[in-house]
This record gives C-alpha cells, sequence and structure tokens, in this order.
C-alpha cells in the first residue's frame, strides 16, 4: 500500500469539528468587518451611479431593463467572487504560515470536514454580501431577482467554487503575492470582461467567441437569468458549466486537502 | 497482567520517514508503556521531530507502522489522535481567537461542544495562571504564559498521552522548575508522557525511560539509570598528601591509574559500596588522603559518548 495514499483522510464523522471551523471563519471575518462589509456596498453603488445612472441612462433598455438593472447580477458576481476567493486563500495561507492550521491537522478531522468548513463558511459569507449589493441594487434601481431559487443556486455555486479555488491558491501560494497574483491577473479581468458590463450581442464576433471560453461569462450569465430570466446563453448551458466547474474544483480541493498538500510533511 | 503485557501507549515499528534522497528517520522501532514518562534524547536534525510529526500525523510515514494505545495512527487515525495531546516547539495559536476560546475551539477539532468543555478550559486556565489573560490573544502573553499555554491545549481533551516537543526550550530557570512540578503532577494522575530535549538533566531528573536517537537512528534505548550505568562508569579520584611512585600490589589490583598529577590516583568502573575498601587500602600503603571526589557519569557523557560513534 502506498502509505501517502493511506495518510490521505476522507470519511465523515467529526460535525463537531466541523462546525467549529465554521465558527473560527466566520469570528476572523467579523474581526474585519467593516473590510467585509464596505467595500462591496460603496464599490456597487458608485458602478451603479456612474455607470448605471449616468452612462446607461444613454443605453437602450437590455433584455428588458434598464442598464443600472442590468448591473447588478454581474456586480453581485465580482463581489461574491472577490470575497470568497480572498478571504479563504488567505485563511489557509495564514494558517499555513503562523502553522495555526496544525491546531487541525492534529486532531480527528477529515480532508472532507475541513474542506466543507471552509466552504460553508464562504457560502454564508457569500451570501452575506450577495444580499448588501442586492440591497443596493432594490434601493437605487429597484431590481430584485424574479427567480429567487436560481438566485440562490447560482450564488451558492459559485461561492463554492471560488472558496475551493481559494483553498486550492491557499495551499500552493508560497508567498501572500501568489495569491493576490491570481486575483489581479486572472480572477478580476475574467470576471471584467465575462459580462458584467456589457451583453455579449454589443461585442465583434470574434470577442463573443473568446468570450465563450471565459467561465466567468457563464455565471453572469446564470445570475441574470434569475433578475432578467433570459441570458446571452441558455441557462442549461451556463448553470451546467457552471455546476461543472464547481465539482471539478471541489473534487481538486478535497483530494489536496486529503493527501495534505503543502500542509503535512 | 504484568505492565509489559498491557497495551503499550506508543508502539513503533520499523519506522523510516523519508524527504527526496535524505533518509530522516532510518528504521526505529521503541515502545513506550503506558504510565511511562519517557524521554527522547537527540542532537538538532536527528529525527526527534520528525519522528513525532509521524506519530500525530503531521508528516505521513514512508515505512513502517505506529500504533498508540494499540490503535494504528493511518487505519485508526481518529482514534489515535483522539488519545495524543501535542505540545509543539513552535508557538502555532489561532490569532483571532481569545487565549480562553484558544482552548474552546481545539477541544471542538476533538469533537467536544463548548456546553462539555467551558468548565474544564477555566480550570485548565486557573491551574496554569492564565485567568487572568483569558479574553486576550495569544500575544498579548509573555514567553512563560505562552509556554504554559501551550501545554494547557495540549490537555484540554484530556489526552492519555501527551507529547512534548521541546517543552522548556527557552524558559527560564524558574519557569523549568514550575513547568517539571506540572509535569510530574499529570504523569503521577496516570498521563503517559513523552518529551523531546535538549536538557539532558531535564530527561535525567524526569523520564524513567530514554531513548537516545542520532542521524534518524535509535543510539541507546532503555531506564534512565541502566543508561547512564552502562554507559557511563563512575569513578573515583583520590589526591594523597605525597607523589605516588609504585603502585603497590593492592591498589594496582583495584585498577588504579595515574593521569598527568602525581599525587592523584583514578579507580575507574566503582561502586559506592568498594569506595571505603579502596580508601582503606590507599591508607595502608602508607598514603594520607587529602582529597577524593566521586563523579558518576550523567547523561551528557552518555550522550556524547553515543553521539560520537
Amino acid at each position: 500500500m502506498n502509505r501517502t495514499e493511506a495518510t490521505a483522510v476522507w470519511g465523515f464523522g467529526n460535525p463537531v469539528g466541523l462546525g467549529t471551523l465554521v465558527k473560527r471563519e466566520l469570528v476572523r471575518t467579523l474581526k474585519v468587518i467593516n473590510q467585509v462589509i464596505w467595500p462591496p456596498i460603496i464599490t456597487t453603488v458608485l458602478y451603479v451611479l456612474i455607470f448605471g445612472l449616468s452612462i446607461g441612462s444613454r443605453i437602450p433598455q437590455i433584455q428588458g431593463v434598464s442598464y443600472a438593472a442590468y448591473l447588478v447580477p454581474g456586480l453581485i458576481m465580482l463581489q461574491v467572487i472577490d470575497a470568497t476567493y480572498s478571504e479563504v486563500s488567505s485563511s489557509i495561507f495564514q494558517g499555513r504560515f503562523m502553522n495555526s492550521i496544525q491546531e487541525m491537522l492534529i486532531a480527528p478531522m477529515s480532508a472532507v470536514e475541513m474542506v466543507l468548513g471552509y466552504v460553508i463558511a464562504a457560502v454564508l459569507r457569500g451570501l452575506l454580501i450577495a444580499s448588501l449589493v442586492l440591497m443596493v441594487g432594490a434601493l437605487l434601481v429597484h431590481t430584485l431577482p424574479r427567480n429567487w431559487p436560481l438566485y440562490l443556486l447560482v450564488t451558492v455555486l459559485v461561492a463554492t467554487l471560488f472558496c475551493s479555488l481559494g483553498i486550492i491558491f491557499g495551499l500552493l501560494a508560497e508567498k501572500f503575492d501568489h495569491i493576490a497574483v491570481l486575483t489581479t491577473f486572472v480572477i478580476t479581468p475574467l470576471v471584467f470582461v465575462g459580462g458584467v458590463f456589457t451583453t455579449m450581442r454589443f461585442m465583434p464576433p470574434l470577442i463573443r467567441e473568446v468570450s465563450l471560453a471565459n467561465p466567468m461569462f457563464y455565471m453572469v450569465d446564470a445570475l441574470r437569468f434569475a433578475f432578467t430570466g433570459t441570458g446571452d446563453v441558455p441557462l442549461a448551458v451556463s448553470l451546467g458549466t457552471v455546476s461543472a466547474l464547481t465539482v471539478i474544483a471541489l473534487a481538486v480541493a478535497l483530494r489536496m486537502t486529503a493527501l495534505g498538500v503543502k500542509l503535512r510533511v | 497482567m504484568s505492565a509489559n503485557d498491557s497495551v503499550p501507549a506508543l508502539k513503533i515499528e520499523a519506522l523510516s520517514k523519508r524527504y527526496g534522497e535524505f533518509l530522516a528517520v532510518d528504521d526505529i522501532s521503541l515502545r513506550v508503556e503506558a504510565g511511562d514518562f519517557f524521554g527522547f534524547l537527540g542532537p538538532n536534525g536527528a529525527g526527534k521531530t520528525t519522528t513525532i510529526n509521524a506519530i500525530v500525523g503531521l508528516a505521513s510515514i514512508t515505512r513502517g507502522s505506529i500504533e498508540v494505545f494499540g490503535h494504528d495512527n493511518v487505519r485508526d487515525w481518529r482514534t489515535s489522535r483522539t488519545l495524543i495531546g501535542l505540545a509543539p516547539q513552535e508557538y502555532n495559536f489561532d490569532r483571532y481567537l481569545s487565549i480562553r476560546d484558544i482552548l474552546i475551539y481545539q477541544a471542538g477539532y476533538y469533537g467536544l461542544r463548548p456546553r462539555e468543555v467551558r468548565a474544564r478550559a477555566d480550570e485548565l486556565l486557573e491551574r496554569f495562571g492564565l485567568t487572568s489573560k483569558a479574553k486576550e490573544t495569544f500575544v498579548k502573553l509573555s514567553g512563560g504564559m505562552k509556554r504554559r499555554l501551550t501545554l494547557a491545549r495540549a490537555l484540554i481533551h484530556q489526552p492519555r498521552l501527551l507529547i512534548l516537543d521541546e517543552p522548556t526550550a527557552g524558559v527560564d530557570v524558574e519557569l523549568r522548575i514550575e513547568l517539571w512540578a506540572l509535569l510530574r503532577e499529570l504523569n503521577a494522575g496516570g498521563t503517559t508522557i513523552i518529551l523531546t530535549t535538549h536538557y539532558l538533566e531535564e530527561a535525567e531528573s524526569l523520564c524513567r525511560n530514554i531513548a537516545i536517537i542520532g542521524n534518524g537512528r535509535i543510539a541507546a534505548m532503555g531506564p534512565t539509570e541502566e543508561l547512564v550505568t552502562q554507559h557511563g562508569p563512575a569513578t573515583l579520584s583520590v589526591t594523597v598528601d605525597r607523589a605516588v611512585e609504585t603502585l603497590a600490589p593492592a591498589l594496582a589490583a583495584r585498577g588504579a591509574r595515574r593521569d598527568g598529577d602525581p599525587r592523584t590516583l583514578y579507580f575507574d568502573g566503582l561502586s559506592p559500596a568498594q569506595i571505603a575498601p579502596t580508601l582503606a587500602e590507599i591508607e595502608a600503603a602508607g598514603y594520607a588522603v587529602e582529597n577524593l571526589e566521586f563523579r558518576r557519569a550523567n547523561l551528557q557523557d552518555v550522550f556524547l559518548e553515543l553521539v560520537r560513534r
């Protein structure tokens, strides 16, 4: 038997341990609550005011809604992605850096319990952030989801996906810089060109083709479907893509945690 | 049933741990009986912390097996981990939690609910003199308090095997004595203790059994007392009133030797009971004893001798 494989810790049997991790992650969020709550609110207000209400007033309706209302789902995704990825990756990186993650590693906590703990905390944080942005949207441009279950489903999936990516990169990062690199050079640009500000129908054909390879496009499109009831691609395609990406990222995060990549020597 | 038949607290069989080309632990086997106070000694880089990491699950095992109270630490990892409390060498506390919460959350990872452990957490804080700092974070603690917190956290889930990696490194004499007393008390209460240390006097004073590790292998293992007598004989040195020109046959028979100072005689490997007859023979040979010194080997000698090999 390969001993490295054997050290992998699967199974579910310590719900109290899992709950402790969720609580610990939320305590960590609460300690920096001003950093968590205000940036999404202020950024969203600025985007809606500048792009939506001033410039947007010269743009005709898109998918049956005003441009300002069209922006809201994309802004929700932007903030949920940022909040889940950066929180989880820095929590794990700090835990590794200061060794405090060992408190969990020496305890009877399986990889499933650890990953699930981070995911549940990230989903709760993601839902909180999404509600804040949603509230701004409701107040300023009177837009709310028409399809609440779909809104919740997409938000939960995207929070899970970026929590998993946060785990993966929090484990791989050797310096704090490495975490920021992914945000700055990959996530943020992809979200911006992923249909937050404009529909694909306004884009030249070549860019439209390229956009289809951008995973963020499907997240924004699926969430917008919950608001407008229509999208650039069929809902089955966008939701299917988001679900598949989430399952893959979650599986990789689980496997890495079970093998103890950069956790257990 | 004698103690030797009962399940050992720790059984390591043919453990090896390889990091790439480097063999950090090379085929180690050892057994620590339940209730023992066991010392794990060796120079830096000898493989002590690697072995501990393998026991607690922080390092994977290349070859061999580890059982904690009969539970394999890979197949039956949940039980094995629950039975162990680890006080690591480096501080690894959660900076977002208060001192009291550090204990309560650690218990949570072991599957214990806050309401089950609050009273115990407060009791440990009291016992380790941390009550006044219960609401602070760990950065506000003094060095000694951090050490005590390490120990309190290791004990929160009432482990049967307490593993301490250099518990008194960088600790002043007063606190060291205080920690020793705490450890003796815990051991007397039935907790099996394994500690690694650089301070040989610490191992000699606390541990009933020791293993000395060097270059990833066990150089010697056994009861502390036995190892000391086996590897480092006692020496009696007697200084007399004048230079010893020729050794009387009776003294030569006792193994007397001279070394430098012509007025001093050395006798190696003497037991304390042989001191008086030896002195009588020196006087019978016509010398007056002016000074004498009986030096028993200590762990330092054993250690140096073994590690030099």
